[in-house]
């Protein structure tokens, strides 16, 4: 906009239309609000250009409703105020007044009509099918629906009755996501198949909802598939394990392709892959799924670019049909497979299984207990285009493998992940990541410190040799400035000491960082790793897993976050500790409570200085409890330079009170998204006029910039 | 008239701030009544027991998290009457003249000082890890030294001296000594002013002597191994309480036995409820 003011012609001398098409093309909100504060002609403007909007905030009082965004598309009213409740009730209206709340159901859906009425693309916390049935006939285009629900489907609902009101009343509907809501498998086919014409115009069906651990049969998905010819993206869990009834095996792909020939994005899962926690994948079993009907099944969809397999049963011999998948879908781009065996030998010099898929960008291996380093070194001969790769569980990869493999992908590959691999700690995952380092953007790395067994791997003169042969490799295929790289190489495999070296381990480019951590380790190992300079890394997402009844106490008295201070520019973090277990009121002597355990992750959280944080607290299982304690909520109010705040459970009325003491704190909410999420009679902690006070108080205060 | 309706619209606020509940259905009455540090979501586990042949009412005290703390006066909630002042005016408002009261800990001595103001209005009495005094005595072994309780004190005065300064409290139920560690636990969980507060009114009430002025029979529930609550309380209420009293044990740790254990004590209850049939 500056570059504008040329010949003492100033942006704003544009004719109006002009202006408008500038403003509507930008996107970032907290630009679009910036324009806002400039002057009242631009904020018309802007008012009058935006095209996605987030209420938050309570309906209750529809004259609050904003009426200037007129040409919204995008209406997301999943975070309305307080989260997860019936945006029209008023939490005393439940049982009484009936007549009352139909009134105010009518009255606010006119108000949303009449402020936003060019909405295509509508996102709702959809409690029960009321919601739906008052909000859709509001919008008759509607094109796009996303419906979130965390809490239990509500008893005596017929089947179906939960997607039915929006059906009927949006008959273009193209995408329906309900990779948010919690319903039955048996509800979806019955409400495709009663409204006909909008499952015929359906062309993107998300269907992954980690709250349900069933999967659709294969009378299911063949119903399914059966309403919605015109799929082109089609996500769902299903049964696959062969021993229940009516599994999804061969047949059952084939009828899908054949329902869906124009499926290019497809994603079928076990539903067990979906769960927050990473389970133990020791399945022996087969699955009913054969390398030839795979063949089949791929034949018949010509059109597929992302494919997704996340089975937690055995495909044996799957490599004669990952090439077939390279010759018949030609456009295959991005792949994920969870426990396909044989996917590449890499035993000779040839390309075999995934490497001659030669356009794959993005490559997903779970649970492949034959991937060999040499069979990574084939598919990175193969594979020459692939920018993502991630690798989960494969436990005869060694450091070898992925050093060699990001050495030949040096060119494109810029995310990479390496999680619950035996033989690839931290420090081994860092140094395999070497030639890329100064390239990569978004990582995930698990957090093993020591692992004492990986000493007895042969030691650096066998490594040293098989790295020589590794740089003439790279010699050869990258032109130019390979030369520098050889002899840096030689630098950092001929010395013997690596950890006098640090200085000069930057990862230059890395943006994103992502940490799995079992319960009880410590952060702070993870400079001696590797990851000591990433002046770049402005994310991280750590997650914290395992039992906290039964791990050892930790030795030091803080997780190391203040470890992160490293990092000049970070300013978003993500901490799940969600999936740590332990004694919320009730640990016997001996045991830590889960106060203290939150006391040990969260100190030293006020040195950071973060954007936005959004933490989900330890769990008690017994009594589904995941709530902030009186140290961690003193400890995260001490982050002073804190704009958003989301907590994903709940917390007391007097601790959020904590947090209004925050200068910069704009954005808090509590979101109890995991499965099932509380019903307010059941968890008392934050009640509803509990979040309207907070949140009063909260948007009372003067904000400084 | 006026003062008729004011009374009663004080009265339903009351129900109003307290998050009082009634759920379930029968003729019979049953209150829950939460200790300090809780709220009425402790009863969760015990609660669809009795849910079909009482109805059960469940409030918060107003020093619980989930009560506006607002409503916490620090002048009126300086001994455990006014806590009593407000269970009564409760029961009132709902219009029960008797009914069955289970207390956890300190509302165990809430139903207490109860029943001993409105005797009619109590047809059993539960209490659960009661004492009547934390403190120990010349004769009395209450569970709790003086040293100890001051170690308490002044790991919530420490808090509270943080939370003013807008620094983060830090101190847990799990840094006190092993004796109050169990009890204080779920003190920590409240906002530190109110905390320290409410437990210097909890060590300082005594009702060793008024407890021979109950006339309702009672119900000492105890656990096992509490380590606020020593073997020999039990065994003393029995012995001062007025009405006919009876002990039970349960083979569980811990102060919190509706949370940890609660399928024994659901036992307990069914057969403690199930015994007068009036």
């Amino acid at each position: 906009m500056a570059a504008d003011s040329v010949a003492g012609a100033h942006l704003h001398d544009l004719p109006e239309p002009i202006l408008t098409q500038i403003f509507s093309l930008v996107e970032d909100v907290r630009s679009r609000n910036a324009m806002a504060l400039a002057c009242r002609r631009w904020r018309c403007l802007e008012r009058s250009t935006r095209a996605a909007l987030a209420l938050r905030g309570h309906v209750r009082s529809p004259f609050l409703l904003p009426t200037c965004f007129a040409a919204v598309e995008h209406l997301d009213l999943s975070l309305l105020s307080p989260w997860g409740h019936h945006p029209f009730l008023l939490h005393y209206q439940q049982q009484q007044q009936y007549n009352y709340l139909v009134d105010q159901v009518a009255l606010v859906a006119a108000r949303l009509a009449q402020a936003f009425p060019g909405v295509s693309s509508l996102a709702v916390y959809a409690r029960d099918p009321s919601v739906v049935a008052a909000l859709a006939p509001l919008w008759p285009g509607l094109r796009a629906a996303r419906l979130v629900r965390w809490h239990q489907r509500p008893p005596n609902l017929p089947l179906g009755a939960d997607l039915a009101p929006l059906l009927a009343a949006c008959p273009s509907l193209a995408s329906l996501d309900l990779s948010q809501f919690y319903c039955w498998t048996e509800d979806i086919p019955p409400a495709l198949q009663e409204h006909p014409v909008v499952a015929a115009s359906l062309a993107r069906l998300d269907l992954l909802c980690p709250a349900s651990n069933e999967g659709f049969r294969s009378s299911e998905l063949a119903d399914i598939a059966a309403a919605c010819p015109n799929l082109t993206h089609l996500l769902a869990p299903c049964v696959f394990n062969p021993r229940c009834i009516e599994f999804v095996g061969d047949d059952a792909l084939v009828a899908l392709a054949t329902s869906c020939p124009r499926l290019s994005l497809l994603h079928l899962v076990d539903p067990a892959t979906l769960s927050p926690a990473r389970g133990d994948s020791d399945a022996k079993e087969d699955a009913a799924i054969t390398g030839l009907g795979l063949e089949g099944f791929f034949a018949r969809l010509p059109q597929l670019e992302d494919l997704a397999l996340d089975l937690c049963h055995n495909v044996k011999d799957s490599a004669p049909a990952l090439e077939a998948l390279s010759y018949k879908c030609p456009k295959i781009k991005s792949l994920k497979l969870g426990q396909f065996q044989g996917v590449c030998k890499g035993t000779w010099l040839h390309l075999d299984g995934i490497s001659v898929c030669g356009r794959l960008e993005s490559l997903c291996i779970k649970n492949s207990a034959d991937l060999t380093d040499s069979s990574l070194a084939t598919i990175a001969r193969g594979c020459r285009r692939l920018s993502r790769l991630e690798i989960h569980r494969c436990d005869k990869v060694t450091e070898t493998g992925i050093k060699k493999l990001s050495s030949m992908l040096r060119s494109t590959l810029v995310d990479v992940s390496i999680s619950g691999c035996q033989l690839l700690d931290a420090t081994r995952s860092l140094r395999a990541l070497e030639p890329i380092r100064d390239r990569i953007e978004r990582l995930h790395i698990d957090c093993i410190w020591a692992s004492p067994d990986l000493d007895q791997l042969p030691q650096t003169p066998e490594r040293t040799a098989a790295d020589d042969s590794d740089a003439d490799d790279v010699y050869d295929e990258i032109p130019g400035e390979s030369r520098n790289k050889k002899c840096k190489y030689a630098e950092s495999n001929h010395d013997d000491i690596e950890s006098s070296c640090f200085w000069f381990r930057t990862w230059a480019r890395l943006r994103s960082l992502s940490l799995w951590i079992p319960a009880g380790e410590v952060l702070t190992p993870l400079g001696d790793a590797g990851l000591l300079s990433c002046p770049q890394l402005e994310d991280i997402c750590i997650k914290v897993e395992g039992d906290c009844r039964t791990c050892p106490r930790p030795r030091q008295r803080e997780f190391g976050l203040s470890f992160l201070a490293l990092y000049p520019r970070l300013a978003k973090m993500k901490l799940d500790c969600g999936e740590a277990v332990g004694y919320a009121l009730t640990a016997p002597t001996g045991h830590m409570d889960l106060s203290l355990w939150e006391r040990f992750y969260l100190q030293g959280i006020d040195g950071l200085s973060l954007y936005e944080l959004d933490y989900s607290p330890p769990q008690d299982k017994e009594v589904n409890q995941r709530s902030l304690s009186l140290p961690a909520t003193g400890l995260i109010q001490m982050c002073s330079s804190l704009r958003k705040l989301f907590i994903h459970g709940t917390t007391h009325e007097h601790f959020m009170r904590f947090f209004l003491g925050m200068p910069l704190l704009r954005d808090v909410q509590l979101r109890e998204d995991y499965y099932p999420a509380p019903e307010n009679d059941m968890s008392t902690e934050m009640r509803v006029d509990s979040c309207s006070r907070f949140e009063e108080a909260l948007n009372s205060r003067r904000i400084p910039d | 008239m006026g003062g008729n309706s004011n009374s009663a619209k004080a009265a339903s606020r009351l129900l109003d701030i307290l998050n009082v509940r009634v759920v379930g259905g029968g003729d019979r009455v049953l209150v829950l009544s939460h200790g300090f540090g809780t709220d009425q979501s402790a009863w969760n586990r015990v609660l669809p027991f009795f849910q079909r042949d009482f109805r059960v009412v469940l409030y918060d005290l107003v020093c619980a998290g989930s009560v506006n703390p607002d409503h916490f006066d620090f002048r009126r909630y300086t001994t455990l009457d006014a806590y009593v002042d407000d269970l009564l005016a409760i029961l009132d408002a709902l219009h029960v003249d008797r009914c069955f009261f289970v207390g956890h800990s300190v509302s165990a001595m809430i139903g207490i000082l109860a029943a001993i103001r409105r005797p009619d209005l109590f047809l059993k009495l539960i209490l659960i890890g009661a004492s009547p005094r934390f403190l120990n005595d010349r004769d009395y072994h209450g569970g709790f030294e003086k040293g100890e309780v001051e170690k308490v004190c002044a790991a919530m005065e420490a808090n509270y001296e943080a939370w003013v300064r807008g620094f983060a409290p830090l101190a847990v139920g799990a840094d006190v000594p092993a004796a109050v560690r169990e009890f204080s636990r779920t003190l920590f969980n409240m906002r530190p002013d109110i905390s320290l507060f409410v437990s210097r009114t909890v060590f300082n009430s005594d009702l060793r002597g008024v407890l021979g002025l109950v006339r309702v029979p009672c119900v000492v529930v105890q656990t096992a191994k509490d380590v606020s609550v020593p073997a020999s309380v039990a065994a003393y209420l029995k012995a001062h309480l007025g009405g006919r009293t009876t002990v039970e044990i349960l083979p569980v740790e811990g102060h919190l036995p509706h949370l940890s254990a609660p399928g024994a004590l659901v036992q307990v209850l069914r057969r403690a409820l199930a015994c007068s049939n009036r």
